[in-house]
């Protein structure tokens, strides 16, 4: 047959292939460097301790914490309902379906928000969506939630019911002593979640 | 006689498509392997480097051409993919010659002009194709071909320039080779 | 996991081996194909030699499949290759300025190497030719400097320029060459010429 011909044959299907595939599943890397620092930079991946302390004392189901610090000081304490995928498995494949999903909001949390941004920033490059940092990290936790410091009495009236939230909430969720290890409640350890329904990929808009 | 020559000479190449597949294979493995498509007029660019620094060793301070192809290239000019790529071309264009029976020392003209004009345009095309190259950040083969096979625009568009600016010269040269 | 020089599973001095190697092929193949005759080279932009095209536009869809390809099935990391930068302004002067030199010279870097291998004395003149070229270049510069760094865009695709999927653009580019094609052979049987 005419070479022409028999060339045809076979690259317009290919090219029907390749048409037929959405972009983004050739690509590894779902956003660029450009759009990543945009989004760092708007910080709107942090989430306020009170706003976490305040989702656990409602038992909030769509909440999901994850420690991302090493597993010795997971067992040492940890937040109610966390799960321990440290940074350094953070790409393991396991973890895969409960970073890439849409159903809950992580919130991953360390002892400053370094490594939580870390982690962040790696999940959000491969195009996962729904991870959120926990601002300021246990630091902050115990220093201005579980030890709440009561306000001046010159302080605006947020400030009272701030400290009168956090009280409560320190009180729910077992505060009290500043160090973690001396016996605060540390919740029975979650189980990992089932590992849920296939991870969704959304067509990122990386170009 | 001179139909049955055709016939044999034109057995002798590749049928195009053909070509044009093992061609795409091989810009594929460059891509794979290396992960930047083929070139041609880079290890010219090399060489050129090369020998202005043997000359002029502080050249790379004062000639801004050269302080420019440093900041691209680490170490010694000549270690550069492209210097050897050349080099294997010039290997396997001799092979492939030789299995063909195509080797031969000539001036390959149209009869209806003489060698040397052959030759005086020979020099001039390879000056203007040398010096475009470098505007173009590359010739046929790096910017044109790879540039199309990775779908770059900067590649598609020196193409574009390269044959469209060839199609509408052609009439003023054709003496040369029609 | 591709390509493997960026990647680190190969080190520099393979990849080097390796070019000498691809390079072999390359060189092969353009003279396989008659690529280091001028005249065949040159008929292209006369209409009696079409192996210009067909050559190149297979050689540059091939590529592409293969590579969009090898994505999908997570073989090659598309973001690690490269992909020609483009500078508006040197672009097109540097095309028509070799457009120019292809028309008069018939030959081009590549395929000069590969006349020459062979002993067309023709192209080892062009190759003397580029080096002067770019020697000239090279010492004008400061004089093309700014046209040179004109007009940056980055690395766009053509796929992102006109707004589609990479795949869609290849589906395109394919059908546009598949149709060049039928034209160039009809070219070749309207104005026949010997073969070189």
């Amino acid at each position: 047959m005419k070479p022409l011909k028999l060339l045809a044959i076979v690259i317009i299907p290919l090219g029907i292939i390749l048409a037929a595939v959405p972009a983004d599943k050739t690509k590894r890397f779902k956003l660029s460097a450009d759009e990543l620092l945009q989004e760092a930079g708007t910080g709107a991946q942090f989430i306020s301790p009170d706003v976490i302390a305040d989702m656990l004392v409602q038992k909030d189901p769509s909440l999901q914490l994850i420690d991302v610090r090493t597993p010795e000081e997971f067992d040492a304490f940890s937040l109610p309902g966390a799960i321990n995928i440290p940074l350094s498995n953070l790409l393991a494949d396991e973890n895969t379906n409960i970073l890439n999903q849409d159903a809950r909001m992580n919130v991953f949390y360390s002892n400053g928000s370094v490594t939580a941004n870390e982690a962040w920033m790696l999940t959000r490059q491969l195009g996962y969506e729904n991870n959120f940092v926990m601002e300021g990290g246990l630091n902050y936790w115990f220093g201005n939630i579980l030890s709440a410091q009561a306000p001046s009495q010159t302080n605006p009236n947020e400030e009272f019911a701030k400290y009168d939230f956090r009280k409560s909430a320190a009180a729910a969720l077992g505060g009290g002593g500043v160090v973690a290890t001396e016996g605060s409640a540390t919740a029975p350890k979650a189980a990992k979640p089932p590992v849920a329904s296939k991870a969704k990929k959304k067509a990122a808009g990386g170009c | 006689m001179s139909d049955i020559s055709k016939t044999e000479r034109s057995k002798r190449y590749l049928n195009p498509y053909l070509g044009g597949v093992l061609l795409g294979l091989v810009l594929l493995a460059a891509n794979f392997i290396a992960g930047r498509g083929l070139g041609a007029s880079g290890a010219i660019k090399s060489v050129v480097a090369t020998s202005i620094e043997v000359v002029d060793k502080n050249a790379v301070n004062t000639m801004p051409f050269m302080a420019e192809y440093a900041q691209s290239h680490s170490g010694s000019p000549m270690r550069s993919w492209l210097v050897f790529e050349m080099l294997g071309v010039l290997v396997g264009g001799f092979i492939s010659g030789a299995i063909a029976g195509r080797l031969k020392l000539k001036v390959e003209h149209s009869p209806k002009i003489t060698s040397r004009r052959r030759l005086v345009f020979a020099l001039i095309g390879g000056t203007l194709f040398g010096f475009g190259s470098q505007l173009g950040r590359g010739c046929t083969s790096g910017s044109a071909l790879s540039g199309m096979g990775v779908l770059s625009l900067g590649g598609f568009i020196t193409m574009v320039g390269i044959f469209g600016t060839a199609y509408a010269l052609a009439y003023f040269f054709r003496k040369n080779w029609i | 996991m591709g390509p493997l020089a960026p990647n680190g599973i190969i080190s520099e001095n393979t990849n080097f081996l390796l070019a000498f190697f691809i390079g072999i092929a390359f060189g092969w193949v353009l003279e396989s194909s008659g690529f280091s005759s001028s005249r065949k080279l040159a008929g292209q932009f006369y209409g009696y030699d079409t192996v210009v095209l067909k050559v190149f536009f297979t050689g540059a869809i091939t590529c592409m499949i293969g590579l969009l390809l090898m994505s999908l099935f997570g073989w090659i990391d598309l973001d690690l290759v490269y992909v020609n930068p483009t500078y508006l302004t040197s672009a097109i002067v540097g095309g028509v300025v070799m457009g120019a030199g292809f028309i008069m010279g018939g030959f081009c870097p590549g395929t000069s190497f590969t006349g020459a291998a062979i002993g067309k004395i023709d192209a080892m003149v062009f190759v003397g030719g580029l080096f002067i070229g770019i020697y000239g270049f090279a010492f004008t510069y400061p004089w093309w400097e700014k046209m040179y760094m004109a007009k940056y865009l980055g690395e766009p695709k053509i796929s992102q320029s006109l707004g589609m999927s990479d795949g869609i653009f290849g589906l395109l580019l394919i059908l546009v060459a598949l149709g060049m094609f039928v034209v160039a052979e009809w070219a070749e049987r309207k104005f026949p010429r010997e073969e070189y």
